[in-house]
C-alpha cells in the first residue's frame, strides 16, 4: 500500500511537485497520467527514496520514505526511465550480483536468475552481454532485475516510452500477470492517454506538479459529462452559427457539442437542414481522457516531441 | 557492507577487464617515463649530492606515482558511465550501504594501480634495479603505492558523482599532474635552487609519497621518518576521499 500526504519537492525557488496526497490499494493497478515534466518521475524518485521529499510524507507498507528508507527499498521494485543496466556484464551476471546485493546466497540468486530470464523470455540470451541485446530485451532485462527480491509493489516509470507497439503490448501482458499471478501492487507512471486506459484500475492525472484529478477511466470521464457531438465545417462562419444555436466549443473549425443522446442528434440535423448548412463529417463521439485532460487543464495534452 | 563491498568491487575489475583500453594506454605511458628518464638523466646521479644511489631507484617513485595519478581517473570515469546508464541509480535502490557503493569502484581502481605498479617494478627489474634494503623496500613502496591509488580513485570518484561529467573526472585528477612537478621529483630538495618550488614542494602531498619511497628504496637503512610521514599522508588522503566520495552519493541523481 502507497500513502502519500502532500509530498513536494522544491528545487531552488520551483516546485515541481505541490503538495500531492493519494493513496493506492494493495494489488491494485495506479497510473500516474501527465504530459513531460508534470513531475511524475520526481515523484516516482521520493516515493523510492532516491530524493528526498522537501515536505510532505510518504509512506510504502507502513514504512516513512524518508526514516525507513532501507525498509522501503526491500518492499519495492523500481524500473526507471532509463533501464539501470551497465552493458559490460551479461544478463545472467547483472541477475545474479543484484539477488547478492539483496542479501541471497550464491545457489539462491543463480536459481532465482535462471527462474527470470524464463519469466521475460530471455533464457536463450542469459550468457550474452547486455550490449547486445535489442531495445525490447532491455527493457524485458531490466524488469526481471527489478523483480529478483519479489517486491510486493512495482514502481514502473514510463515503462513504453519510445517502445514500438509490440513490445508496448508485451510489457502491457507483463504488467497485467504480475499484477494478476502475484498480487503485486502497481505504481506506473505515462504519458500515453491509451496506456493508462488499457492498464490501470485507478488514474490520477498531473499537470504542472499539482494532482488535478483521480479516479477510474470511467469516472473521469464521467467528469466531463457523456457522449458529446463532433462537426467539422469547411467554413468557421456554419461552425460559429450551429454554436450559436446549441453552445458547445469550436476549434478550428471543429465544433463539439454536449449531447443529451439521440434528441439533441436529431435537432441538430435538422437544424443544419433548416438553414441549408452541410457539415463535412458528423461523428458521435464518447469521451476520452483526451477530453478530460482539455476541460481540467485548459491546455491540450502534449506529447513527446509535439 | 564487506560482502557487498567485495561483491561491487569484482563487478567493477570484471568491467574494468572488459574494457581493456581503459588502462592499457596509461599503463605503457608510466614505463615508457621510466624508461626516458633512465636512459636520459641518469647521469645526475653522478653528482656528490645523490651520494653514490642509481638513479633508476630515485626516479622508480616518480614513474610510480604519475602513472598513480594518471590511472586513477578510471575509477571515476566508469562510475560516470554507471550513472549515465542508470547502473548507478539500480544500485542506490538496493538496500547496500552507500559507502560500499563508491567503495567499490575505488578499491577496484586501487587495485588496477597496484597491478600497474608490479609491472612497472617488472620493468625497473628488467632495467637493473636492486633494493639496497630487500623485500622490505619493495613491499613498503607498494603498500604507499597502493594508499595514494585509493586516495586518487576516491578523488575521481568524488568528482564524478558531483560533476556526472567523464571528461572532468579524468581532468580531475590530472589536475594534480603538475603537483609530480612541483616536487622533489627530478632532483633532490637539496639541489631546488627557486625558494617557490621549495615552498610547493613542501606543502605537496605528493613529496611525501615520493620521499616516502625513496626512504626505502634509496639506502640499506630504511628512512623510518620519511616512510611514516608518507604512509600518514597516504593514510589520510585515503580516507578524505572515501568521505568524500560516499557524501556525494546521493547528489549525483539531482537533476
Amino acid at each position: 500500500m502507497i500513502r502519500v500526504h502532500e509530498l513536494t519537492k522544491r528545487y531552488g525557488e520551483q516546485e515541481v511537485v505541490k503538495q500531492v496526497s493519494f493513496q493506492v490499494e494493495e494489488g491494485e493497478i495506479f497510473a500516474f497520467l501527465g504530459p513531460n515534466g508534470a513531475g511524475k518521475s520526481t515523484t516516482v524518485q521520493m516515493l523510492t527514496t532516491l530524493i528526498r521529499p522537501s515536505g510532505g510524507s510518504a509512506e510504502i507498507n507502513g514504512y516513512d520514505v524518508v526514516k525507513q528508507e532501507q525498509q522501503v527499498r526491500l518492499q519495492i521494485g523500481v524500473a526507471l526511465q532509463e533501464t539501470g543496466i551497465d552493458e559490460d556484464l551479461t544478463g545472467e551476471e547483472l541477475l545474479l550480483l543484484q539477488g547478492r546485493l539483496f542479501g541471497m546466497t550464491r545457489e539462491e540468486a543463480k536459481a532465482r536468475a535462471l527462474e527470470l530470464l524464463r519469466l521475460v523470455g530471455l533464457e536463450e540470451d542469459g550468457a550474452q552481454r547486455v550490449g547486445r541485446y535489442s531495445g525490447g530485451m532491455k527493457r524485458r532485462l531490466d524488469l526481471a532485475l527489478t523483480l529478483v527480491h519479489r517486491p510486493t509493489i512495482l514502481f514502473l516509470d514510463e515503462p513504453t516510452t519510445g517502445l514500438d507497439p509490440a513490445s508496448r503490448q508485451q510489457i502491457w501482458n507483463e504488467v497485467r500477470r504480475l499484477n494478476e499471478e502475484f498480487n503485486t501492487t502497481i505504481f506506473l507512471t505515462t504519458q500515453y492517454l491509451e496506456e493508462a486506459d488499457q492498464l490501470a484500475d485507478r488514474i490520477a492525472i498531473i499537470d504542472e506538479g499539482r494532482l488535478i484529478a483521480e479516479g477510474t477511466a470511467d469516472e473521469l470521464k464521467g467528469m466531463i459529462g457523456g457522449e458529446r457531438i463532433e462537426l467539422t465545417f469547411s467554413e468557421g462562419a456554419a461552425a460559429e452559427r450551429v454554436r450559436a444555436a446549441f453552445g458547445g466549443t469550436v476549434e478550428k473549425g471543429r465544433l463539439i457539442l454536449p449531447s443529451t443522446g439521440m434528441e439533441t442528434l436529431s435537432q441538430v440535423v435538422r437544424y443544419l437542414d433548416e438553414h441549408q448548412l452541410t457539415a463535412e463529417t458528423l461523428l458521435v463521439k464518447q469521451p476520452s481522457l483526451d477530453d478530460v485532460f482539455i476541460r481540467l487543464t485548459g491546455h491540450a495534452y502534449e506529447k513527446e516531441g509535439e | 557492507m564487506w560482502k557487498e563491498t567485495l561483491l561491487l568491487t569484482k563487478r567493477s575489475l570484471l568491467v574494468t577487464l572488459r574494457n581493456p583500453f581503459s588502462f592499457i594506454p596509461n599503463l605503457i605511458i608510466s614505463v615508457f617515463f621510466l624508461l626516458v628518464y633512465t636512459s636520459g638523466l641518469s647521469g645526475i646521479s653522478a653528482l656528490p649530492q645523490f651520494g653514490g644511489v642509481d638513479y633508476l631507484n630515485f626516479i622508480l617513485p616518480v614513474s610510480i606515482v604519475s602513472g598513480a595519478v594518471g590511472g586513477a581517473g578510471g575509477a571515476g570515469q566508469a562510475l560516470v558511465k554507471d550513472i549515465e546508464n542508470g547502473y548507478f541509480a539500480r544500485l542506490l535502490l538496493t538496500p547496500v550501504s552507500r559507502t560500499a557503493i563508491v567503495l567499490g569502484p575505488m578499491i577496484a581502481g586501487m587495485l588496477q594501480l597496484f597491478v600497474q605498479t608490479l609491472l612497472i617494478f617488472g620493468m625497473a627489474f628488467l632495467l637493473g634495479l636492486t633494493i639496497p634494503a630487500g623485500a622490505p623496500g619493495f613491499f613498503f613502496t607498494v603498500l604507499l603505492a597502493l594508499g595514494f591509488g585509493l586516495g586518487f580513485a576516491g578523488y575521481s570518484v568524488g568528482v564524478a558523482l558531483k560533476t556526472r561529467n567523464a571528461q572532468a573526472a579524468q581532468a580531475g585528477t590530472l589536475l594534480f599532474f603538475p603537483l609530480i612537478f612541483l616536487s622533489t621529483t627530478f632532483v633532490p630538495k637539496e639541489l631546488i635552487e627557486a625558494e617557490w618550488l621549495k615552498v610547493a614542494a613542501t606543502i605537496n602531498p605528493t613529496t611525501y609519497i615520493m620521499e616516502g619511497m625513496r626512504g626505502v628504496l634509496l639506502w640499506e637503512d630504511i628512512d623510518w621518518s620519511a616512510l611514516s610521514k608518507g604512509l600518514g599522508v597516504a593514510l589520510v588522503l585515503g580516507l578524505a576521499m572515501v568521505v568524500f566520495a560516499a557524501t556525494n552519493a546521493r547528489s549525483a541523481l539531482k537533476k
